[in-house]
């Protein structure tokens, strides 16, 4: 069967048009991130990250992640590589992703003990195939980006070795012979 | 056509190029130079702490726009076109190559000699580091004497390097800081390191980078730099065989050819885009090329190979110190005889590995929180000494950058493709490096109660070089030691591209002491008028 071109033009109109509509939602859940899903997220980072950053600390991650998701560029160009090279450029916003996560986990995280709330994380990490803690948030799974947003940071790295390391920070040359200082405030 | 004349022209606009034309210009302040690149300028210094903090927040390209799409080859170990090059985000390490590179025949019977004296070539190594700002400490080993103090002292070594070093040294096997183009004082109009732990973008100018070179000369009134410019074929004059113009194509105005014409040109686009010139510039009378009469145009691409490992050690190490500072040792750069020739540097750095944050513990279950933090916190207490030794291999003439004539630019260009071959000698050689390897590993690992945790050898030749060869013989080389082409006595080829072979160590400081090497003899030929 033939189709006539006007069909085609139809077709054609209306991807577009689905195809405009569906960016400016993206942008939207962006730009509005994490939208009627704070609390969620906020009770997914009681969840994944370290008691010891304290309830303010984890308040303060969670916001941090906003931002970092808001200030996500897709398409922005990537490094290119070393040895074996490859142009590559990020990928759409995770913010669609991670608010229907956020939105599978709102039940179990906003109510029930701490060990049904973990038992759901990870549950819901399994389902998505999560080996590993991506390098970068990849937008696979929210937890497991929020995780690798904490625990890949030069914070989470200073934590870890309860010492004020300050990986990604220019710290001067002076004084780098001497182990770093132990984190103030922590054991 | 738009034309431009100047004194010099020179193709390329990396760190040879910069050399090339600053050491030019110093020499004959009269003569007019103009460099043409492909890429584009990236001078935006004011924003690089900004580019840095994306490229930690978000993986994204540190040097945005350092690349053009369609101006690819195949084999290339960096993507970066841009003024500047591969040295906008190198790691500014400028360790020396020895005596052995430039002496393999005649000291072990293997492979070239490079028509060099090494005495000849340390006068210059020395004048690269004063023009890069390279701070480093003395080798322990007589043989690596020099004749000149570094310029400035070394980095001092972070609590790491010196558990490190400690650790190392329990192998018999002395170790040093290695050298690097990073002020550790103000130096040359540049600020001092700050350790800000991401050389590859560094946010204060205390790693050298070409662009404050370029900046500099764009001050002067008789220097051009032209980016965004394709330079796509030499011509020669109609009798005879001396270069008379580049003809290039802007990637702003593609429908305008331009000509660049000058007494001098001189190749500065390393050891990739050179040789692919000179390929791409045949002609009825020189059908395979320009300074090609040897047919080694595109042959014997060098490289060296490398075996690392990551060792487990019994000492606190800080991950994220100052990650691209390392240790080098060079006593394996000198072997006995040919029996025993497996040269090579051998590396130190702080590392994470086997020691970083992971989502399943050892029985593959999730961790999450305090699980996952307790769980990283017991694999932390011992550290990570990340080692590599790259080694001296080297090429067969049939190690070649050809015209891949089924991949092409936007102009309709072949663009070079790179298969690298080794020589049967080294081929022979490859057991018998890899158990040193092996062995050299468990040594350094069982002298201070550590644990090899994995090994792995490269899969690509590092710090590429070749395809325009330098030599005394013009049925063997393509141009001279000082670069000057057999063929074309106007047409220089600067830097990498004129190494016979690329040592076994770190090749940018021997491409910047060739680079001035040529630019003498460039100026002494307007010198003579």
């Amino acid at each position: 069967m033939l189709i006539g071109r006007r069909t085609v033009l139809r077709w054609a109109a209306s991807l577009a048009g689905a195809l405009r509509v569906s960016s400016v939602r993206v942008w939207a859940q962006a730009a509005n991130f994490p939208a009627d899903q704070a609390d969620t997220l906020r009770a997914l980072a009681a969840v994944v990250l370290p008691a010891e950053l304290g309830a303010a600390g984890v308040d303060r991650t969670a916001d941090a992640f906003v931002i970092w998701v808001r200030g996500y560029r897709a398409g922005a160009e990537m490094d290119h590589g070393y040895g074996v090279t490859r142009l590559r450029s990020k990928g759409a916003s995770p913010a669609p992703n991670y608010l229907r996560h956020l939105e599978a986990l709102r039940e179990a995280l906003l109510s029930g003990d701490m060990e049904s709330k973990r038992q759901a994380v990870t549950a819901a990490l399994e389902q998505a195939k999560i080996t590993d803690l991506p390098r970068t948030p990849d937008g696979r799974h929210v937890a497991a980006d929020l995780m690798a947003f904490y625990f890949r940071s030069s914070d989470a790295n200073d934590l870890c070795y309860r010492a004020a390391i300050g990986r990604d920070l220019c710290r001067g040359l002076d004084g780098s012979e001497r182990a770093p200082a132990p984190l103030k405030g922590r054991a | 056509m738009q034309r431009y004349e100047s004194d010099v022209c020179i193709v390329g606009g990396g760190i040879t190029a910069a050399m090339l034309a600053l050491k030019l210009s110093e020499l004959q302040p009269q003569l007019s130079i103009t460099v043409v690149e492909a890429g584009k300028r990236l001078f935006d210094a004011e924003n690089r702490m900004a580019y840095r903090q994306r490229s930690i927040d978000y993986a994204e390209n540190a040097w945005p726009g350092d690349f053009i799409e369609d101006q690819a080859a195949q084999g290339v170990i960096s993507r970066t076109m841009a003024v500047g090059g591969s040295a906008l985000h190198w790691g500014g390490t400028c360790n020396r190559f020895s005596e052995e590179d430039l002496r393999l025949k005649s000291m072990f019977g293997l492979y070239a000699d490079w028509p060099l004296a090494w005495n000849e070539l340390e006068k210059f190594y020395c004048e690269a580091e004063r023009r890069l700002g390279v701070s480093g400490e003395p080798s322990p080993f007589a043989e690596d004497q020099r004749s000149e103090p570094y310029p400035m002292a070394a980095m001092a070594m972070t609590h790491n390097l010196i558990e490190l070093k400690k650790w190392a040294e329990q192998s018999g096997i002395p170790f040093q800081t290695t050298p690097q183009a990073k002020n550790t004082e103000p130096y040359d109009g540049r600020a001092k390191c700050i350790r800000c732990n991401t050389c590859t973008v560094c946010p204060t100018g205390a790693r050298y980078s070409p662009d404050y070179t370029f900046r500099r000369l764009l001050q002067r009134k008789n220097f051009a730099l032209h980016d965004q410019t394709l330079v796509r074929k030499l011509v020669l004059d109609d009798a005879k065989s001396t270069v008379a113009a580049a003809q290039a194509v802007n990637y702003q105005k593609p429908d305008e050819p331009v000509e660049y014409r000058a007494p001098v040109f001189a190749l500065a686009s390393g050891y990739c885009w050179s040789p692919h010139l000179l390929l791409l510039s045949r002609s009825p009378r020189f059908p395979n090329g320009l300074a090609n009469s040897s047919g080694l145009v595109g042959r014997y691409m060098c490289g060296h190979a490398f075996q690392s490992a990551m060792i487990e050690i019994d000492a606190k190490i800080y991950p994220g110190m100052n990650e691209q500072h390392g240790l080098i040792s060079r006593q394996f750069f000198r072997v006995k005889d040919r029996e025993h020739f497996v040269r090579h540097d051998l590396r130190v750095w702080e590392s994470a590995a086997g020691h970083e944050p992971r989502l399943r513990g050892a029985d593959g279950r999730i961790l999450l929180g305090d699980s996952l933090l307790a769980d990283w916190r017991q694999r932390a207490l011992r550290g990570t000494a990340r080692v590599r030794g790259y080694y001296d291999v080297h090429p067969d003439r049939d190690s070649s950058l050809t015209l891949d004539a089924s991949a092409k630019n936007r102009f309709g260009d072949p663009l070079p493709k790179i298969e690298h071959r080794l020589d049967a000698a080294t081929q022979a050689r490859r057991d018998v490096t890899r158990e040193h390897f092996q062995q050299l590993f468990q040594k350094l690992a069982q002298a201070g109660n550590g644990k090899v945790l994995n090994t792995g050898a490269g899969n690509y030749l590092d710090h590429p070089a070749g395809g325009c060869r330098m030599g005394a013989d013009p049925a063997a080389s393509v141009c001279d030691s000082f670069g000057q082409t057999h063929d074309h006595e106007n047409l220089f080829v600067a830097g990498s591209p004129t190494l016979p072979n690329a040592g076994c160590t770190n090749g940018t400081l021997t491409f910047v002491a060739l680079t001035l090497r040529a630019a003498e003899r460039v100026a002494e030929r307007f010198r003579k008028g």
